[in-house]
């Protein structure tokens, strides 16, 4: 009865006061009216109403009231308020009533009215809302009681505007935006506001309160899901790390806070939540149990983020695989996905078919997972790693790709060291570099919290001494046939390592006596074994061959291409044969004057000015100064006039190339390179493609690029990516060396299932580099084309 | 990239014997100078500055000088040589006087070591037949003579030191069998021995104030000992080489740089505080057989030389940039 009546009573008052202050015209009227509803405010000067009184005022009639104050915005009576009158009487009602519903009013008007000084007072009581924290009033209004009471429809509307609250200012506002709408600062205004809620969330359960965090739960997630969850835990997860460390109930609230969050925002939360959060131990207090008890977050956490991406850091892993590690409930979900990475790693599809960047990903999170096994858990599964790591490293060792060897070799050796621990290990020979060191690393699940060690010498920086080798007793060949005699009969390994030595040198420095037994040292060089493991020997035999086959290119040239394709040649020589006569074109290809004269060095470029002559005026003056005043690095100062010097491989270059082309579809006994020989057939490819390339304006090259097209054409869908990376690379050599008008000519039949293939390798190949090759020839094709069909196109109009 | 190797500064030539041994004395850089014994029996002293021999002083009859040193200043010069003497000189005012020899008995190529006790009074310890001597110089007063009991063999090297704390002399020595020993002066006795090659020990230097040394031999190894708080030598870590036999190991005053002259003909620097290989220093023909570090007391002006059996000295700055 008593409820009726103050209801009614309120309801009476309010409607009296809104109807003065929307159509009086007497401001002592309105500011009067004003007075009597400010009284209803929880606070400040004029608060008289009861608590029930207050209730039902918030209930009903709050938001009529905003909207009658926002109507009343050009009202005459508004002009005529004091500036304290105004904070007072009208934007006090923004700030203290319900902060939900004066969050929709203030930006509903923002929405609805343009760009006026309304808009402005508006937006001014905007930010004042967010600064006087009403944001995590809203958020603690929606905590308390059993469960929020709102209708779908609003919960979603209010959910929608504090997410989007950037993006809606952004766009009504342009270009007058104020800075704390920008989204960095209003989501880590939005993650201090989470904090106050949780904290007050804390107080209040621990004061033995009914909480409820769906409300705040959804936020989060509907913030993470439209991406910014960077600059939301960038402040919040710290915080909630720090509260969990020691409380109870903070850690409760939070495995709480992380259950609520609807599974479709889940997978955003998560995510987001992992890349922020520093160590297992942090991420296992804020997330609890939740990635055993929903179904969602266990497919993001032990499939998605380890089997389907590959862009996280290793830190990620780290702290992931860890937190399966931490607990018993969890540690199943770490063998379960021990033996998917198993799967993955050692299928030969995924080798083949998924980028190299992804098989280091999934090798580091198999390292990182063996190395948290304990030793029961090793026993029960050494089979299956056996198992794994024997056939995985087969398909491994089997690529092409270098470094997906030598991961290969990397994971084995760490393997296979976890695995027997005292039986004989798996060593293999890798060149150490940044990748490996990274990926035997993870078989320390727990690294040092400052892995840098400062190393005191450091101040002293050694200079190069690669110079440094062994000093020898006896004297170097002097003439090149004592060199081949060396090479040839010598049982010495000094005198073999001096012949090699001295090889090159004796080769360039007379080249007519090396004419003379080119081909025999050839044959020497390309059958000499490394039988007294000679220091850097395969670059020493190579560079003398190099220098052989420039000195005397056409016989060499000959020689080698022939033994290309003859039988009793191991895989090593080949490949051999292939560089050899790919760096040998490429020295061939440079012009003669540049090896006499060194390359001035780029101070030497400054020019001074001359004193004698006389400048005609003071521009002149200016001019030469800034010219002798500027250091040109790069490039010198003015470019030297080109010296046209004959290209000497031009008139070679056919007797480099095409005896390669000749057989390579017959296969013998021991060298198939159609078949399981592709690591030559992608180092033949990508020789010719160089040999292409460097026959640029040779009268040749039509013929040849003709050829190599023929040839790559039916092995473009070859399954190795070397291979499919050499073709690309020939096509691309062709477009750029072969002339427009032969091209078009040559590629008329096929130009369009050329585009098509080229087209499709751009979009869809796993390898990146081939990627970038195809998109690399399409540009260059239809440069090509384009330049070819313009000037016909010119001819038709005219 | 790391940077080249450095070259000389300057090369000193004009001995026209092998360079034995090499001491500086630059404790006034206006005057700095270089003493250089050769294999000939002649005392260079290069001038830094002209880069010329001001004198050449011929003292013990043309047999070949072992060690020379200066005491004080660079006024008093102690020579040693295989004609079995030790003389000191006195340079002061263009004097070449002889004012004192010791017959040493020992014809090996054991250096000397010099080491100021009190102010003008320095305590000498020379090779004598299968015994070290020690005399107080300028007096020339014998204090003893140490002889193992053992049989260590010849006599390589010797460094006399003062450890902190008021204790006596110490006197590290390294022998034929490749022993090192540490002989404390006061008490006539080993304190500890130590194994550190399979070959004679040639060379050694120490740091008394990280008590940590080096030594070297025949071998390709460089190997270094602590001495630890009972006196006992500890074997450490050992640095390979690419070519074996160090003749001389020094470490330069500022305990920074260990620097090696080698049997392949190139100076070696390492850190001292990991013997890590800084620089391979390649300008002699022939064997390396002294290298010394300069005692400018600015450390920006310190030089390295290097004499080698080419009969060349090469001078170098390195490492003092900061």
């Amino acid at each position: 009865m008593e409820a009726q009546r103050s209801e009614t009573e309120v309801r009476l008052e309010v409607n009296r006061c809104i109807r003065t202050i929307s159509t009086s015209r007497d401001a002592v009227e309105v500011v009067a009216s004003l007075r009597t509803l400010a009284g209803y405010l929880p606070d400040g000067p004029h608060a008289r109403a009861s608590a029930s009184e207050r209730e039902e005022f918030d209930r009903a009639h709050y938001t009529m009231v905003l909207k009658v104050l926002v109507g009343g915005l050009h009202a005459d009576w508004r002009q005529r308020l004091t500036s304290a009158e105004h904070t007072e009487l009208w934007g006090a009602f923004f700030l203290q009533g319900p902060p939900d519903q004066a969050l929709l009013v203030i930006m509903d008007c923002i929405g609805t009215i343009g760009q006026s000084s309304g808009q402005d007072k508006m937006v001014d009581i905007l930010e004042l809302y967010l600064q006087n924290g009403r944001v995590g009033a809203l958020l603690w209004s929606r905590c308390q009681g059993p469960g929020s009471p709102d209708s779908p429809q609003l919960r979603e509307t209010l959910l929608g505007r504090m997410v989007s609250l950037p993006d809606l200012m952004a766009n009504r506002l342009y270009p007058h935006n104020r800075p704390l709408f920008l989204s960095a600062q209003y989501y880590s205004l939005l993650a201090q506001e989470f904090k106050f809620a949780l904290d007050k969330t804390c107080k209040a359960l621990k004061d033995g309160q009914d909480c409820s965090l769906r409300f705040v739960a959804q936020l989060l997630g509907k913030t993470c899901v439209q991406g910014h969850s960077e600059h939301l835990f960038k402040d919040l997860v710290p915080h909630l790390s720090a509260s969990t460390r020691s409380d109870m109930v903070w850690q409760r609230v939070c495995w709480r806070l992380m259950e609520d969050i609807p599974d479709r925002w889940m997978e955003s939360v998560v995510t987001g939540l992992v890349q922020v959060v520093t160590g297992p131990a942090a991420l296992a207090r804020i997330l609890g149990n939740l990635v055993v008890k929903n179904k969602k977050s266990q497919f993001v956490l032990t499939h998605k983020l380890l089997l389907l991406q590959y862009k996280y850091e290793t830190c990620v892993l780290r702290t992931l695989l860890g937190y399966l590690a931490q607990d018993r409930e969890r540690r199943p979900l770490l063998i379960q996905v021990l033996r998917a990475l198993c799967q993955a790693w050692s299928s030969s599809s995924s080798v083949r078919h998924t980028p190299v960047e992804q098989q280091l990903y999934l090798s580091r999170a198999l390292l990182l997972c063996v190395s948290l096994l304990s030793e029961a858990e090793l026993q029960e599964l050494r089979a299956e790693l056996m198992q794994c790591m024997l056939g995985g490293m087969q398909c491994h060792l089997d690529s092409n790709v270098v470094r997906i060897r030598r991961i290969g070799m990397v994971v084995g050796e760490c393997l296979s060291s976890r695995l027997n621990t005292q039986e004989a290990r798996l060593k293999f020979e890798y060149e150490q570099d940044e990748e490996t060191k990274e990926l035997v690393s993870m078989m320390d699940p727990f690294p040092p919290e400052d892995a840098v060690l400062t190393d005191s010498d450091d101040e002293l920086t050694p200079y190069d001494m690669s110079d440094d080798r062994e000093m020898t007793k006896s004297a170097p060949p002097r003439y090149i046939r004592d060199c081949l005699e060396g090479l040839i009969f010598s049982e010495d390994p000094t005198r073999v390592e001096l012949s090699l030595q001295a090889a090159e040198g004796l080769v360039r420095k007379n080249p007519s006596a090396a004419r003379e037994v080119s081909v025999e040292l050839t044959k020497v060089l390309l059958h000499l074994e490394d039988k007294y493991s000679t220091p850097s020997f395969l670059a020493l035999r190579q560079a003398a061959m190099v220098a052989l086959a420039v000195v005397d290119s056409i016989p060499v040239a000959e020689y080698l291409t022939t033994e290309f394709y003859s039988v009793n040649y191991s895989l090593r020589q080949r490949m051999d044969i292939l560089e050899v006569l790919a760096l040998s074109a490429q020295e061939l290809s440079k012009p003669i004057a540049e090896q006499g004269r060194p390359s001035l060095p780029p101070s030497a470029a400054v020019t001074l000015v001359d004193p004698q002559s006389v400048p005609s005026n003071w521009r002149q003056v200016v001019e030469q100064r800034i010219q002798s005043k500027t250091r040109r690095f790069g490039k010198s100062g003015a470019p030297a006039p080109v010296t046209a010097t004959p290209n000497r491989y031009a008139s070679v270059a056919g007797f480099f190339f095409f005896p390669l082309l000749q057989s390579y579809d017959r296969p013998q006994v021991t060298f198939d390179l159609l078949g399981s020989d592709h690591l030559v057939l992608g180092r033949l490819v990508h020789t010719l493609g160089l040999l292409m390339h460097l026959a640029v304006n040779a009268p040749v090259a039509t013929q040849m690029g003709r050829s190599l097209l023929d040839f790559v054409w039916a092995i473009r869908y070859h399954t190795d990516q070397v291979v499919r990376q050499g073709v690309l690379f020939s096509v691309c050599a062709v477009f750029l060396s072969m002339p427009g008008q032969c091209l078009l000519a040559e590629l008329s039949d096929h130009l369009l299932e050329t585009r098509a293939w080229l087209a499709d390798v751009a979009e869809g190949d796993a390898d990146a580099d081939c990627r970038t090759l195809a998109m690399q020839a399409l540009v260059l094709l239809d440069k090509s084309l384009r330049t070819q069909l313009e000037p016909s196109a010119l001819d038709l109009k005219s | 990239m790391a940077r080249p190797p450095p070259t000389p500064l300057f090369v000193l030539r004009g001995s026209g014997a092998p360079i034995n041994t090499l001491h500086f004395s630059c404790q006034e850089p206006s005057s700095a100078l270089l003493f250089s014994g050769s294999g000939k029996g002649a005392i260079h002293v290069w001038n830094l500055h002209t880069r010329r021999a001001e004198r050449v002083l011929e003292g013990h009859g043309g047999s070949s000088i072992v060690w020379v040193n200066t005491i004080g200043s660079k006024e008093t010069l102690i020579s040693q040589a295989r004609d079995k003497r030790l003389c000191t000189w006195n340079l002061s005012e263009g004097r070449s006087d002889v004012t004192q020899s010791i017959f040493t008995g020992s014809v090996g190529f054991c250096q000397g070591s010099v080491m100021e006790m009190h102010p003008q009074r320095w305590l000498l310890a020379y090779p004598a037949e299968d015994m070290e001597e020690l005399v107080e110089l300028p007096s020339g007063v014998p204090v003893c003579s140490l002889k193992p009991d053992a049989k260590l063999g010849m006599l390589m090297c010797v460094k006399l030191w003062q450890p902190d704390g008021g204790c006596g002399p110490m006197l590290l020595a390294g022998y034929e069998d490749g022993s090192l020993a540490l002989w404390d002066v006061a008490q006539r006795q080993i304190l500890s021995r130590l194994t550190t090659h399979p070959e004679p020990l040639l060379c050694l230097d120490f740091d008394p104030v990280g008590l940590r040394g080096v030594s070297g031999s025949a071998e390709r190894a460089v190997s270094s000992w602590v001495l630890d708080g009972q006196q006992n030598l500890q074997l450490r870590d050992t640095v390979e080489l690419v070519n074996p036999g160090i003749s001389q190991l020094r470490l330069r005053m500022d305990r920074r740089i260990l620097a090696s002259a080698g049997w392949d003909h190139r100076i070696r620097l390492f850190s001292w505080k990991k013997l890590k290989p800084l620089a391979v220093l390649q300008y002699h023909t022939d064997t390396a057989l002294c290298v010394t570090f300069s005692d400018h007391k600015d450390s920006r002006l310190g030089l390295m030389a290097a004499g080698s059996k080419d009969q060349r000295i090469s001078i170098w700055s390195v490492y003092n940039d900061s």
